[in-house]
């Protein structure tokens, strides 16, 4: 009940900066995806079933602000966040490599899919002009918040908080 | 930075495929529901609250425009230089406010000199959010139904056209930029009269497309919208001709067009309300 409460409260304080700051943090356009940080390092420190529901419920959010069909994320992000913890436990990586991996993967994977999604449901974007101008861009800049913001949204996120020292944590 | 998991989570495959589903199922309802549907009404509900917290964010980080330095040191006593530094700061913060009053000002003056020169029924708003992702060429604008501002209408800055109100809650509206990739704009070409349609991108650069190629602009010609459609009154400035490609074995040229608008410094807009009187396109400069 307490990591339901917990994963709520962090997205919807997601939510809040994705609306309130994002937009202001655009490079060149490319704007991060705040609530998918918080997917992502659900997804590493709780497993696939944990990242699917939150990226199932970060997307309907991203559905219903932005202009698009509403589902198009849900199903990118949920299928995002359980791709995300099967990643994790299958990535030989350890350190920050191995958030920052799963991170540049998973951001590169909803983004491509969502191009796919939009293709699909008949917006028909331009493929590789996305690609190279949105999705590589941004899984790069999503990745390089990761690296900030994981120890932090990790241990805020993460159930067995039995653990007091950050340096065990980072 | 790995976090010790003293056990693997287990995948559950099952709660994908609902999830799967369900996400399928809600694509279906939006596009199968009208306007006053669920979703369609859960997303004006979501634009009703994220506008406050969108106009509390620009405000809380349009002041760091307005930010110089204040410390200097100069040779006078500590007292005095703490008075005189007192007073600096007093007084830097009173000319950032005029500063940015003085440029509001000759915004709104150039937004209401556009407007009245082509007697078009208008409503001054400001943008409260800039795009929120990297797909949406999206911005948010703090009037809505209350003002009388309904789907489809035109937006407009002192520069030329900006985009069309998409979707509307009671005090506040999610506008399409042209420069959106689901953008399309009936316009012509102000020197050649040759009409095409312009459509964004998901970059956002703009081209014109349907052109006939008997009548090629020349780069730097301007781009107006055309009237056709009904949407956007005839003579607004789209943008400018920027190159002009007429390759062999296709069917129309590709015309790239650059916006006058600056999109991401743009503050305030007007929206286009009620009948307006359509005009002649007149020579732009």
């Amino acid at each position: 009940m307490r990591r339901s409460w917990t994963t709520v409260g962090a997205l919807a304080a997601a939510f809040v900066l994705q609306v309130m700051l994002a937009p202001h943090l655009a490079i060149f356009g490319v704007v991060p995806n705040l609530l998918l940080l918080v997917v992502i390092t659900l997804a590493f420190v709780e497993g696939p079933s944990a990242g699917a529901i939150a990226g199932f419920g970060a997307g309907l959010l991203l559905d219903l602000l932005g202009t698009a069909p509403v589902g198009a994320w849900a199903l990118v992000l949920a299928v995002t966040g359980y791709t995300g913890g099967m990643l994790q436990e299958n990535l030989f990586a350890e350190g920050w490599l191995a958030p920052v991996t799963v991170a540049v993967i998973a951001g590169l994977v909803a983004d491509t899919f969502y191009l796919i999604v939009l293709a699909v449901v008949g917006a028909s974007p331009e493929f590789w002009a996305s690609l190279v101008q949105v999705v590589l861009p941004r899984a790069v800049y999503n990745a390089m918040l990761v690296l900030l913001a994981y120890p932090w949204l990790a241990r805020f996120l993460r159930s067995d908080r039995t653990m007091k020292s950050f340096k065990r944590v980072a | 930075m790995r976090i010790g998991q003293p056990e693997p989570k287990r995948a559950n495959t099952t709660l994908l495929v609902v999830l799967v589903a369900a996400s399928l199922v809600l694509l279906t309802v939006y596009f199968r529901e009208g306007d006053d549907g669920i979703l369609h009404s859960a997303r004006r509900a979501t634009l009703a609250v994220s506008a406050p917290i969108a106009s509390a964010g620009t405000a809380i980080t349009s002041p760091v425009r307005a930010v110089s330095s204040f410390f200097e040191g100069i040779g006078a006593s500590r007292e005095r230089l703490d008075a005189l530094e007192e007073q600096n700061d007093e007084l830097h913060a009173r000319l950032a406010e005029l500063e940015e009053a003085r440029q509001e000002n000759e915004r709104l003056r150039a937004l209401v000199e556009f407007a009245e020169e082509r007697n078009l029924a208008k409503l001054g708003a400001r943008v409260i959010q800039r795009p929120l992702s990297s797909w949406e060429g999206v911005v948010v604008i703090d009037r809505g139904s209350e003002d009388g501002v309904e789907p489809g209408m035109p937006i407009i800055a002192a520069q030329g056209l900006v985009g069309q109100v998409a979707e509307v809650s009671a005090r506040s509206s999610t506008v399409r930029l042209i420069t959106d990739q689901q953008s399309g704009v009936a316009a012509m070409i102000q020197s050649t009269r040759a009409l095409g349609v312009m459509r964004g991108s998901v970059g956002g650069a703009l081209s014109l497309d349907f052109v006939d190629r008997t009548m090629l602009p020349q780069v730097g010609d301007v781009v107006l919208t055309s009237g056709l459609g009904g949407v956007y009154p005839k003579g607004i400035v789209v943008g400018d001709v920027v190159s002009v490609d007429d390759r062999r074995g296709e069917l129309y040229p590709r015309i790239g067009v650059t916006s006058r608008v600056p999109v991401d410094l743009l503050e305030e807009v007007f929206v286009l309300v009620g009948s307006s009187t359509e005009t002649d396109a007149g020579e732009v400069e």
